[in-house]
């Protein structure tokens, strides 16, 4: 047995596992997702947010820069260059945005409307 | 049944925490963050000073290396004096001083930069390098990390630089400057062990 | 019995799921998550146990070499220690606690998000060694100088480097949140000593996460350097110290175990006054215990290396056994919960009592091996693989099992089979007992850990045999675990807020929790603010609030205090 075929029996494996999952709960996804109550008055919740993907993604991929390091070279430029740049600017997306939202809670907007 | 009514101002906030209580909850945050950091610079300072007492009969730079001490006692005043700046920074706008923070913040960034700068010129004129040695390796890696350091808090810096030239801080709400300002004595604290460390204990 | 919340007043708007659970930051959505990756990683590591117990059943090299068998153990450990045991116990943690503490989600939402997704990523990196030429081979551990790039070259091990570097500074994140939340978003009323005994044990372990891990980070990037950037860390041959390696990783490696065990204790000290109708005996005593664990747990990581020479073995042997105090007093307190008290034997109880039951023996084959004697014969045996599994699988994954069957109807509104979950017990406990058992006498009769294959004259087949059998039922158990959770998911008995009469304010909202947790709170008086509620002392649920306590009735004041 060759260390490829066990890693693409493990991916193989996963892929499945994680469809079957998929399907149990997109049946059941639709209807938690129609109701979405509003908060008590004076409790903001943040809203959803891509950033934090985007930013893991950056950072794996830097990482893998790292691991797949070609010879005499400090990293791997075609994944690390692009890592560098998606962990960076969703870094100052982010400090952005929580700075936004830091003002607004400020300012006394308190009540919103979900998916605001 | 009997409930509590949640009045808004006692219900916690994802990011603030209880309004009326202790430490802002993004300074919690940033003294956690700086405790696990002192706790990675522990981890490498164990190494260097492992690696120090296996080799105490020859604990120097490799052959045709040597560590410039006038240097480094400059880049440690640069930074020292940036703690300075960036303490008047944080008194400025404690007292509503916007003008005050924006000086000062813009003053301890560029002492951050003049530090990295200088830190990059010592590096081309040591003559070894991190691969030279066990004493190569752990000072490269020791004072390579603290720069790396050093540059995210220049990052910081800039950030609340223009957020300040922005107008965003006044005397009641400005934590982020708080934060880095918090960050920044971090990093100059980590460079006087470092300095002390691998410069004067030897 | 009676809901204690208000229907959440309802708005709808339809939203693409995918795009949801990609972007969420609420915890409990963030917490699920965590739980179904956990057990993703947990089948695959799983399933790599089965690879080295079907090698090992018998001797000869039935259908692995060295080089793939090595890998196998390797990222089997890897994988269930960081990519399952933590995480999942996170996970539970992350959908709990804020719920316990009437709070409405963790203090840094976003950055809870993020140190979920950096965990599949992670994981990935780590198995796509597979793909390159080989996944990392030398051992959880990484020993030097083995892990040196003249020894094992090629990118696996750098992978794992990176890779747990990356899920690592996704635990340190996560431990910033939970602390901060916890010291800032407890709802009016809950002083630290009125909190639930998981969110003590889960707030000490975020304290050993954040101190400990950073010096697994450093180690992890000064191997990194060794390996890539020509440094000399921990290469004997060029000024290095191995030695040094070991100081590092079990530095942190210590206060790992901790990390796997403290919540796992939580989570069965929330159990077992529920299913005892009684509450946990000793609460303060129990804290302190749990404390103690904590700073304990930095002071003793030589234990796990007696047999260098290079360790002074008075001090380390005398604060491992110490170690076994707290610990002990915990188990007093447990048993003293039960007794007495009136059981119920659902699924989740079940659980609890085996985590009991199997905790204790790992953690009396761990005094045993504090011992620098006993450990001269036993280091790198069998019976260290006996004993960490005992706690490890014994301890903490009954525990992940115990809290999977306890919480799944607040996560869901459904409440999963009661038949399926004891034949999965039974299975489970049974298998267990029968694959790791045997390994205490591999161990003693000389069985080295990490070896491929072994003599037919050395006399341990049929152990072997018995233990791989024991796998075998083990991953048998998990389909009606499995049939269960899917059955449940498309068709389960539903509930209402309290379907265990529970004493924590997870159980004083709907289940599911809306978004926001909590309409209103329940007054917070005790640490079983929910049972005081619903119980009131006798009196009807409209008493106003300042007769809630009378001295008589606090049994935390009466039997609970040390």
């Amino acid at each position: 047995m060759t260390d490829a075929t066990v890693g693409y029996f493990l991916i193989g494996i996963a892929i499945l596992f994680v469809l079957g999952l998929v399907f149990a709960l997109s049946s059941r996804q639709g209807r938690l997702q129609q109701e979405r109550p509003a908060p008590p008055p004076g409790v903001h919740l943040p809203t959803g947010s891509y950033l934090p993907v985007v930013l893991a993604v950056g950072a794996a991929l830097l990482g893998a820069g790292f691991a797949f390091r070609p010879e005499g070279m400090i990293a791997n430029i075609f994944l690390a260059v692009p890592g560098l740049l998606v962990l960076v600017g969703s870094i100052f997306a982010w400090v952005r945005a929580a700075g936004r939202e830091w003002r607004e809670i400020e300012r006394g907007a308190h009540d919103d409307a979900p998916g605001h | 049944m009997t409930t509590v009514e949640a009045h808004a101002a006692d219900l916690p906030q994802p990011g603030r925490g209880r309004r009326e209580a202790g430490v802002p909850t993004p300074l919690v945050g940033m003294l956690l963050f700086i405790a696990s950091e002192v706790m990675f610079f522990g981890g490498l300072f164990a190494a260097y000073f492992n690696s120090r007492a296996a080799h105490a009969a020859a604990w120097h730079p490799p052959p045709g290396g040597e560590l410039d001490m006038p240097l480094a006692a400059v880049l440690t005043a640069i930074l020292v004096s940036s703690s300075f700046t960036m303490q008047f920074g944080v008194a400025a706008i404690r007292r509503g001083d916007q003008r005050g923070l924006r000086l000062w913040v813009g003053l301890t960034l560029v002492l951050g930069v003049l530090f990295l700068l200088g830190q990059l010129y010592d590096y081309s004129r040591l003559g070894f390098g991190i691969g030279d040695g066990i004493f190569g390796t752990t000072f490269y890696t020791l004072t390579g990390f603290h720069g790396a350091h050093v540059f995210g808090g220049a990052v910081g810096l800039t950030v609340i630089l223009s957020r300040a030239l922005q107008g965003q801080f006044s005397a009641g709400n400005h934590v982020a400057v708080e934060a880095v300002s918090i960050y920044w004595h971090f990093v100059d604290v980590v460079w006087i062990a470092l300095f002390t460390t691998i410069y004067i204990l030897r | 019995m009676a809901t204690t919340t208000l229907n959440p007043r309802a708005e709808t708007y339809q939203r693409s799921w995918v795009l949801d659970w990609l972007t969420t930051v609420d915890h409990k959505k963030i917490g699920i998550l965590y739980i179904v990756n956990s057990f993703l990683f947990f089948f695959a590591a799983g399933i790599l146990a089965l690879v080295i117990r079907s090698e090992l059943a018998v001797p000869g090299l039935q259908f692995l070499d060295e080089a793939t068998y090595n890998q196998a153990f390797t990222m089997h450990g890897t994988i269930m220690i960081f990519l399952f045991i933590v995480p999942v116990l996170s996970g539970f943690a992350n959908y709990v606690v804020p719920l316990m503490l009437g709070a409405p989600d963790m203090a840094f939402p976003r950055i809870n998000a993020l140190s979920f997704w950096l965990l599949p990523l992670g994981g990935i990196l780590i198995f796509s060694g597979y793909l390159f030429g080989g996944a990392a081979a030398e051992g959880w551990t990484g020993y030097n100088p083995l892990t040196q790039a003249k020894y094992s070259p090629g990118p696996g091990t750098d992978l794992w480097l990176i890779g747990l570097t990356l899920v690592g500074t996704a635990s340190i994140l996560g431990s910033i949140n939970f602390i901060a939340t916890i010291f800032k978003m407890r709802a009016p009323g809950m002083t630290l000593f009125r909190m639930p005994i998981f969110v003590w044990t889960v707030l000490v372990t975020a304290v050993l996460i954040l101190l400990a891990t950073p010096v697994f980070t450093a180690g992890l990037i000064a191997l990194f350097i060794d390996r890539n950037y020509g440094g000399s860390f921990f290469d004997p041959s060029v000024g290095g110290n191995p030695i040094l390696w070991q100081h590092i990783f079990w530095f942190f490696g210590h206060p790992e175990v901790y990390i796997v065990i403290l919540p796992a204790m939580g989570v069965v000290s929330e159990i077992l006054p529920v299913f005892s109708r009684k509450p946990l005996f000793g609460y303060r005593a129990f804290v302190f215990a749990t404390i103690g664990i904590g700073l304990l747990s930095f002071s003793v990581w030589a234990h796990h290396m007696f047999t260098t020479g290079f360790v002074f073995l008075p001090f380390f042997s005398f604060m491992t056994a110490l170690i076994a105090v707290p610990t002990g007093v915990k188990f007093f307190n447990w048993l003293a919960t039960l007794w007495r008290g009136k059981l119920s034997l659902t699924t989740p109880m079940l659980f609890a009592l085996g985590f009991l039951s199997m905790f204790l023996i790992g953690g009396l084959s761990g005094v045993m091996l504090s011992s620098p004697a006993v450990d001269f014969h036993l280091q790198d045996t069998y019976f260290v693989v006996a004993h960490l599994h005992y706690v490890f699988f014994g301890g903490s994954v009954f525990g992940v099992f115990a809290a999977t069957y306890y919480w799944f109807p607040k996560m869901t509104g459904r409440r999963l089979n009661e038949g399926l979950g004891k034949v999965h017990f039974w299975m489970h406990f049974v298998g267990f007992n029968l694959a790791f058992f045997p390994m205490h006498q591999l161990g003693i009769s000389g069985m080295p850990r990490r070896i491929a294959d072994y003599s037919p004259d050395a006399g341990w087949t049929i152990l072997n045999l018995m233990s791989t059998a024991g796998a075998f039922l083990i991953a048998l158990s998990i389909f009606p675990f499995l049939i269960n959770v899917i059955a449940t998911f498309i068709n389960g008995e539903r509930v209402g807020d309290d379907p265990w009469e529970g004493n924590t304010l997870e159980w004083a909202t709907s289940s599911p929790p809306p978004p926001y947790n909590f309409d209103r709170l329940p007054p917070i008086h005790s640490e079983r603010p929910l049972f005081f509620l619903t119980h009131g002392h006798g009196h009807t649920a409209d008493r106003p609030d300042d007769v809630v306590e009378k001295p008589e009735d606090d049994v935390e004041r009466r039997g609970g205090a040390v």
